[in-house]
């Protein structure tokens, strides 16, 4: 009996050695937002349609139910998150993108990745007094109580229609939301997770593209200068649309 | 040998002579803090936790690991928030500033510091200020509010005092001593330090709720203690509110910077109080000059509507006197600059529509809150 307690330790300790730790990786998410492929830097003037010049003060948007996906398993990698462009002032900022790092991926080889875009109808029935800190759903600026619903993406700008360098004289604020608002798109291309190392993905968002207006033009933003208007979300699912149609991935 | 031995005498007398110029000098040199403080260790220390109690509506508030809410700690902060012992010449407290009649603001455009100096910005209002986890002071450039209280004591602007000489004040203060024994269980007297004196503070601020106005018995649907608003009430909160069925109908639009339990975003923004062709001719670069982005110049922390009707004169700079002023300036949609926020624009307000947003913004008035005995001065 002393023998077998003697032994039976040395046992499991050689038993533990043979057990494989799975192996790992990370998957670094990188953002951008560019306008007609050029960075999309904050207050910069860009050109719109019918000889508009717009700048911008805001664009961000939720993420949620990021996942990577093989024939055989499906990894979550990030449940909701908010990439924020709020902040890009220059174009090496806005070159540089606005990051995640997701670790702890089983390495291996996929073949789809997903991502939600928005705020999935279970989190979107919560609001921001449910959260504190930084979650990132804790955003006061980004529930909107009349709606009962997060904003899903924020597109705050400016209009100089007459061509004076003033940005004064009319307002672009595209702010989507609600359950109908919420978009997944799936890509299809093989992502190879190495162990112990980070792979990068480029996410490109243009926002030019996000007002595309599903007729082969743009969207009169004279005529439609906001949507915040529950009862007419006709705008705000294009945008919506349009974004799952801009959102390239470059790996 | 007599010779020797007088030689030696008066090298010894100036060696001796030396050594005492040497102690002499060394007295004169910055002194370190006495090593013979107050032992304090036979005086209670039974630390209780304290619970900060907030309305139904609202989330717990967050408080640092590194900083635990206790009912000595709250006490103590409360009397250090109201003594004056914290300025240069024992005039200006806390308080001074942030009066509780005034929901914790004062009714002075710019605050005023020692020797009637005239600081550089309008007090803010500290209800709920333990919410603001995104930049404290009008400009955010601190993160906490252990670092925040931090800054007055040596703003030659404020209470223009330095640190070591507060500590030294404190630590030979007798009540003081006993309070931060009984709140953070030091031994000795020379224990007192900024840390401890900042954290107090902390602790009696995250106390500061307000959260029992009209505004939330009528909006909040609270059981039994729902209150209703009135006509005007209810008008001014859709105004406030609400978004018109036409997109492109001029609107105040309030609620995309004052929204949900704390009726501000924490953001910040630039409200188009001055003009600005480039966004370097901001005089006051706010939120700029702690970011360093050109973009940032002139914008500013979005405050808190909360008891609103109390905290005149408004702005940063205390430019408007009343909110008949303010409800004009957003009409106006504001003076021009490149980074002018996208939601200011101008919209017509009628005489009853301004009446009826004051009304509604008066309900925002939390009585409680101002007459709360535990907030008020312990002197």
């Amino acid at each position: 009996m002393k023998k077998l307690l003697l032994v039976l330790p040395l046992g499991l300790f050689l038993l533990s050695g043979c057990v494989k730790e799975e192996e790992v990786g990370g998957l670094e998410l990188n953002f951008k937002a560019t306008w007609d492929d050029a960075p999309l830097v904050m207050l910069n003037e860009y050109d719109y349609e019918g000889g508009l010049k717009m700048t911008f003060q805001r664009f961000n948007f939720y993420i949620a139910d990021v996942q990577l996906a093989s024939e055989s398993s499906t990894e979550d990698l990030i449940d909701i998150e908010f990439v924020d462009f709020d902040n890009m002032a220059s174009t090496s900022e806005a070159e540089a993108g606005y990051s995640f790092l997701v670790d702890n991926i089983p390495a291996g080889d996929y073949a789809t990745f997903r991502i939600g875009l928005g705020v999935p109808a279970d989190l979107n029935a919560t609001a921001d007094s449910d959260y504190s800190g930084s979650h990132p759903l804790a955003r006061a600026s980004h529930y909107w109580p009349g709606w009962e619903s997060y904003i899903f993406a924020m597109i705050n700008g400016k209009v100089d229609t007459d061509g004076d360098g003033q940005f004064d004289d009319s307002s672009v604020l595209y702010h989507t939301g609600s359950d109908a608002c919420y978009r997944l798109v799936e890509y299809t291309f093989p992502v190879r997770i190495e162990a112990d190392k980070v792979t990068d993905l480029d996410l490109v968002v243009d926002l030019h593209q996000l007002f595309e207006d599903g007729n082969g033009g743009y969207i009169d933003i004279l005529e439609n200068t906001n949507t915040h208007n529950i009862q007419d979300l006709s705008v705000a699912n294009q945008v919506m649309d349009n974004f799952t149609q801009s959102l390239k991935i470059v790996y | 040998m007599m010779e020797f031995w007088r030689c030696c005498k008066k090298g010894a007398v100036i060696i001796s002579s030396l050594l005492m110029l040497l102690v002499i000098f060394a007295a004169c040199e910055e002194p370190d803090p006495p090593a013979f403080g107050e032992d304090l260790s036979s005086f209670p220390y039974n630390p209780q936790a304290y619970s900060i109690e907030v309305p139904q509506h609202f989330n717990p508030v967050p408080v640092p690991a590194n900083n635990p809410m206790t009912t000595d700690g709250v006490a103590l902060g409360r009397y250090l928030f109201y003594d004056p012992i914290l300025s240069v010449d024992s005039t200006i407290s806390c308080a001074s500033c942030h009066k509780q009649a005034f929901a914790f603001s004062d009714n002075s455009a710019l605050s005023i510091g020692v020797g009637d100096t005239e600081g550089i910005r309008n007090s803010m209002s500290l209800a709920n200020v333990g919410f603001y986890d995104d930049g404290l002071f009008w400009d955010g450039r601190v993160g906490t509010l252990e670092e925040q209280s931090l800054h007055p004591i040596e703003d030659p602007l404020e209470m223009k005092d330095t640190w070591s000489n507060v500590e030294d004040k404190l630590r030979r203060h007798p009540d003081y001593q006993k309070r931060f024994r009984a709140a953070f269980g030091i031994e000795n007297s020379n224990e007192i330090t900024r840390d401890l004196v900042t954290k107090a503070l902390a602790q009696f601020e995250r106390t500061l709720i307000s959260g029992t106005a009209k505004y939330d018995f009528s909006e909040f649907d609270w059981g039994q203690d729902q209150q209703f608003f009135s006509s005007a009430e209810l008008r001014g909160r859709n105004l406030f509110f609400d978004e018109p069925s036409d997109p492109n109908a001029p609107h105040p639009g309030c609620s995309h910077c004052h929204t949900s339990v704390l009726l501000t975003t924490n953001e910040y923004s630039n409200n188009g109080l001055d003009e600005a062709p480039e966004l370097t001719e901001f005089d006051d670069k706010g939120r700029g000059a702690v970011t360093g982005y050109l973009i940032d110049n002139g914008k500013f922390r979005v405050p808190t509507l909360r008891n609103v009707e109390l905290t005149a004169p408004y702005m940063h700079d205390g430019r408007f006197e009343t909110l008949e002023e303010v409800l004009d300036h957003y009409s106006s949609g504001g003076h021009y600059a490149p980074n002018l926020d996208a939601n200011i624009t101008a919209f017509p307000l009628t005489a009853e529509q301004k009446s009826d947003l004051l009304a509604f913004l008066k309900t925002m008035t939390d009585t409680d809150f101002v007459e709360n005995p535990a907030f008020s001065s312990p002197f």
